[in-house]
């Protein structure tokens, strides 16, 4: 029995290490520059790549690449079977660079020239990173012309709303009017709506050609400057007879032959020609010494071509040229050549990759560049979802332990409340999106119709209006009679005590079945109709929804703080003539703060890592507004937001190349492990310590 | 013994108060006083008198309905939902238990000290004015002079006055009894209710809460339970002996345990029986 126990103790341990140690190795893996390797295929071609995984498929060793260069290879990782390889090991060549784009991902090249500066190539790393602080610059002015744009799209959007609103308040129509611009016949508000819309449509045909001209100015500016890169891919040039020995020594003998097949130099004799080490080759077949090599062919006036000479049985050799691939400067977020850094670089790379993963922008459909938007979006999600749940799950907890007259009742609903905790999360997300998104959502939109209810006719609204009111009194009066019987225990008393409650939750219904049938409510935003405003999933209802699964949560432990204070406490509260509120306040919750800030911490690591509901109350996986902005009014309950664990899921398995988003997936992961274990060590570091502190050092 | 044998046995029996009790001023009178725990009797038609400015000891074998008779007198047991009473206290010419009595009201004038130091957890300051600080004060210089007073009668003062800000749980166990008995003199009260205070101390901690029981005498009216004879013939002025939820005999401290008027009573204080 010791060992069947131990045994899956062991078992246990080892599956939650291996979990933590594999989404850690990959989290963290995945940031890290690597090398770039280039191997030859036995079929002449090259393939490159930095090495991400060795793997054994099918019985042979294969290499997981991240080849780069999507724009031109249509891919961007690649397996590679070793088989097909002249030799497992690549070639590190040291001027290749890697340039991280702000389109099509990573770039592997070589650079050959820069279209405004005619820098000797030993340059090209300082001058491409000044001219990225020019092209930074542009792309800010760039932006906020763009943001001018959106703003003046803004006002007519807003003017429209505002002739919206007239034509549903005084129910009329004025399309004619808005297109004509005459206010003959109109009211004034709707003289105002009409003339509003002419202002602005006014002010937009000014400004937008001033500022679209702008635009295109600067759009030219930033791409005038392009940068030349060689890739390795080979595109075959043809043939030449030359001597392989001479080649090897940098020497070649007859350059028309060569100058020909470049079509570039008429007179071969400003051909300088000079074959470059391979370092640790790797391209060529064990045995055969120096099968290929490659050469830097200069033309005087020209920037150097690099070319692949590959020695063919009969004594001549093949020329392929690399192939040339042009980029925009503006594009490029961030280049270094990969194979020369040293370890300290490489650490400097790593660290503004994880910068940026952390504080930057998604790029290329989130799989590349930031999580900002998804971190902002959870926490802002989060810190709504605890502002929700607190007040409720505190209250709720403090009735139970310290009001409520313990029975079957409580213990019923006590037993729920315990079970609540237990129901799948996307039962909430359903519920989540039928009640706080249809009906209440649609309900604050454009009132009980939108939110599928029949209003009652004016008549009997005001009836039942009036009835509320003679109910409303006689609770009230109940309650306060009943109040001044305290002192008394007589079977009156509870006879006043259980119908006061019980008129109180019938007035409280028959609030809401009243605003649920007013003929005269017709929401909020029914002139944006029929685009929903908050009659969609948005942040205020993931986190309303997310704070009615972790209610359990806070009501467990925020009861279990309560349970914990010792009685003796209370009873001398009381002997010092202290009221109930008054011992509640001043000892009780004090006493119990610490375990109900745990169970805060505890139910907020668990919002932030529930994914099933969001998908249907808001996270959506691309997101240009933030839920929490420095726009008034700044938090933004409608809009939907962006969440890392959705962000997991859609990059992961919803994206159209989730394999190339894997590592992404792999490093956001950790991420949201790194949150919840954070928020859960904090509630564990928390609960030890303030409870050590309220522990008596008695004797 | 006899007695003893038959209150056991349910019959009815007079109490025994001695004429030299009956004649001091009482701040407290016990008047024909039965408690209930549903339907279980804990206290027996109880008539005692607490005397103005003396000690009055509570002694008797456990579960005899001591904690319960005290607890009554400030009426802690209104806490208790199962509680239900007949008869009637008065403090100082006012009934405690008429329907119109405003409970709070009533604690406060009253202080309360349990068997198991149950200081706050606040700091030594905020645990002494604590009922000055329910009441809304606020006047820093009044709660400073309240603070000091209740602490230097409660012999406290000295140890504790340069650490007043420091957590109360902080202190020793005799301290935290102090620092207790402290905040029930802070709000001046009518009356100091003590329930075995000395029962989870030491010695010299119990010696030391003696020598302040005895300090206290004649400014405030006390009624302690204790379980150790020797300490209620050391404090008290008065002691009552409880038998099963009755009070059997009371007297004058030194005749109850020299020369009680009922045997069974010297069996008991001599220690030959309970
Ligand atoms: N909350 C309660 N509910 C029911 N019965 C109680 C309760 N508290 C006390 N009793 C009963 O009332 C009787 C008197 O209890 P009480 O605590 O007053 O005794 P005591 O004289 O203080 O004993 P001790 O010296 O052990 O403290 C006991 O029989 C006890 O079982
Ligand atoms: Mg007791």
């Amino acid at each position: 029995m010791v060992w069947l126990s131990g045994g899956m103790f062991a078992i246990a341990c080892l599956m939650i290490v291996s979990l933590l140690a594999y989404v850690l190795w990959q989290g963290l893996w995945t940031l890290w520059p690597r090398t770039y390797s280039i191997y030859g295929r036995k079929d002449g071609t090259l393939v490159g790549g930095e090495l991400y995984a060795k793997a054994s498929l099918e019985g042979q060793d294969t290499l997981y690449l991240r080849t780069g260069n999507y724009d031109v290879s249509n891919q961007h990782f690649a397996y590679v079977s070793s088989s097909e390889l002249v030799e497992p090991s690549g070639w590190l060549a040291p001027d290749l660079w890697l340039v991280e784009r702000k389109e099509w991902g990573n770039l592997y090249g070589f650079p050959k020239q820069l279209s405004w500066s005619q820098a000797d190539p030993e340059d090209f790393v300082r001058v491409v990173q000044q001219g990225m602080r020019q092209t930074a610059k542009i792309d800010r002015e760039l932006g906020q012309a763009k943001n001018e744009l959106k703003r003046i799209d803004e006002q007519i959007a807003d003017a429209r709303l505002g002739i919206r609103r007239v034509e549903l308040a005084e129910k009329i129509d004025l399309q004619k009017a808005a297109e004509t611009g005459s206010l003959e016949g109109l009211s004034p508000s709707a003289q105002k709506a009409v003339s509003n819309l002419g202002l602005r449509n006014r002010q937009a045909d000014e400004t937008m050609v001033e500022i679209n001209a702008r635009i295109a100015g600067l759009e030219a500016q930033r791409s005038e400057r392009t940068l030349v890169f060689e890739l390795p891919i080979l595109d075959p040039l043809g043939t030449i007879a030359a001597d392989w020995t001479d080649l090897r020594a940098g020497r070649l003998r007859d350059p028309t032959a060569l100058a020909e097949l470049l079509g570039t130099a008429k007179d071969s004799s400003e051909l300088s020609f000079n074959a470059e080490p391979m370092g640790d080759g790797g391209l060529s077949e064990p045995g055969v010494e120096d099968q290929r090599l490659v050469c830097k062919v200069s033309i005087a006036g020209e920037p150097a071509r690099r070319l692949m000479i590959r020695r063919l049985e009969d004594g001549r050799s093949s020329v392929e040229a690399f192939r040339e691939h042009s980029i925009l400067l503006a594009d490029i977020v961030r280049f270094f050549p990969t194979n020369r850094l040293g370890i300290f670089q490489r650490l400097g790379v790593y660290a503004s990759r994880w910068w940026e993963f952390l504080s930057g922008d998604p790029r290329e459909a989130g799989m590349e560049g930031g999580f900002f938007p998804a971190i902002w979006g959870t926490v802002v999600m989060t810190i709504v979802m605890s502002l929700a749940v607190m007040p409720f799950g505190v209250l709720a907890a403090l009735y139970m332990r310290e009001y409520a007259k313990s029975g079957w009742l409580l213990s019923v609903i006590r037993i729920s409340i315990n079970n609540l905790a237990g129901v799948p999360s996307i039962v909430y997300g359903v519920f989540g999106l039928s009640f706080f998104c249809y009906i209440v959502g649609g309900y604050i939109d454009g009132g009980p119709i939108k939110a599928g209810f029949e209003p009652w006719p004016s008549a009997v609204w005001f009836s039942a209006l009036g009835g509320l009111a003679i109910v409303g009194l006689i609770a009230f009066a109940i309650s306060i009679f009943s109040g001044h019987a305290q002192s008394r225990r007589s079977p009156l008393r509870t006879v006043l005590s259980w119908s006061g409650g019980f008129l109180w939750l019938f007035t409280l219904g028959l609030i809401v079945w009243l605003l649920v049938k007013s003929p005269h409510f017709h929401g909020f935003y029914e002139a944006q109709l029929p685009n929903p405003t908050f009659g969609k999933g948005c942040l205020l209802w993931a986190a309303l929804t997310l704070s009615l699964l972790t209610l359990p949560v806070v009501i467990v432990a925020t009861e279990e703080a309560l349970s914990a204070v010792p009685n003796s406490l209370r009873e001398g509260s009381y002997a010092c003539g202290a009221g109930k509120w008054q011992t509640i306040h001043r000892i009780v919750l004090p006493y119990a703060r610490p375990g109900i800030i745990t169970g805060f911490i505890l139910a907020m690591a668990r919002g932030a890592g529930e994914v099933a509901p969001m998908m249907l109350v808001g996270a959506i996986p691309l997101a240009t507004e933030l839920p929490l902005d420095g726009e008034f009014p700044f938090l933004h309950g409608s809009r939907s937001f962006m969440h890392l664990g959705f962000q997991i899921y859609s990059l992961g398995f919803q994206s159209q190349n989730s394999e190339a988003a894997k590592p992404m997936v792999f490093t956001a992961t950790l991420l949201l492990l790194s949150i919840v274990t954070v928020l859960n060590q904090t509630a564990i570091w928390l609960r030890a310590s303030l409870r050590k502190r309220f522990q008596s050092s008695q004797f | 013994m006899n007695r003893l044998k038959a209150i056991a046995d349910g019959q009815t029996f007079e109490s025994v108060i001695h004429q030299e009790v009956l004649d001091r001023d009482p701040v407290v009178s016990i008047r024909d006083f039965s408690l209930f725990y549903n339907r279980k009797q804990a206290l027996y038609n109880i008539t005692m008198p607490v005397a103005k400015g003396m000690v009055t000891a509570l002694v008797g074998p456990s579960g005899c309905g001591k904690s319960t008779l005290l607890r009554s007198v400030n009426r802690m047991n209104d806490l208790i939902e199962s509680v239900r009473i007949e008869g009637d206290m008065v403090l100082n010419g006012e009934s405690i238990f008429a329907p119109s009595v405003d409970v709070i009201a009533l604690r406060k004038r009253m202080g309360m000290v349990f068997q198991k130091p149950n200081p706050f957890p606040m700091s030594i300051f905020e645990n002494v004015v604590y009922p000055l600080r329910i009441d809304g004060e606020r006047d820093k210089t009044i709660l400073m002079q309240v603070c000091e007073q209740s602490l230097r009668g409660a012999a406290l003062w000295e140890e504790v006055k340069d650490r007043l800000s420091e957590s109360g749980l902080s202190l020793s166990g005799g301290q935290q009894q102090r620092l207790c008995i402290a905040r029930a003199i802070a709000s001046d009260p009518e009356v100091l209710l003590l329930d075995e205070p000395c029962s989870a101390l030491d010695p010299i901690a119990t010696g030391k809460i003696e020598d302040l029981i005895d300090r206290l005498r004649g400014e405030y009216s006390i009624l302690i339970v204790t379980h150790n004879m020797q300490q209620a013939s050391r404090i008290s002025d008065h002691t009552a002996f409880m038998y099963l939820g009755r009070l059997v005999e009371m007297a004058e401290t030194s005749t109850i345990f020299t020369r009680p008027r009922l045997s069974e009573t010297e069996d008991y204080v001599t220690g030959r029986f309970g």
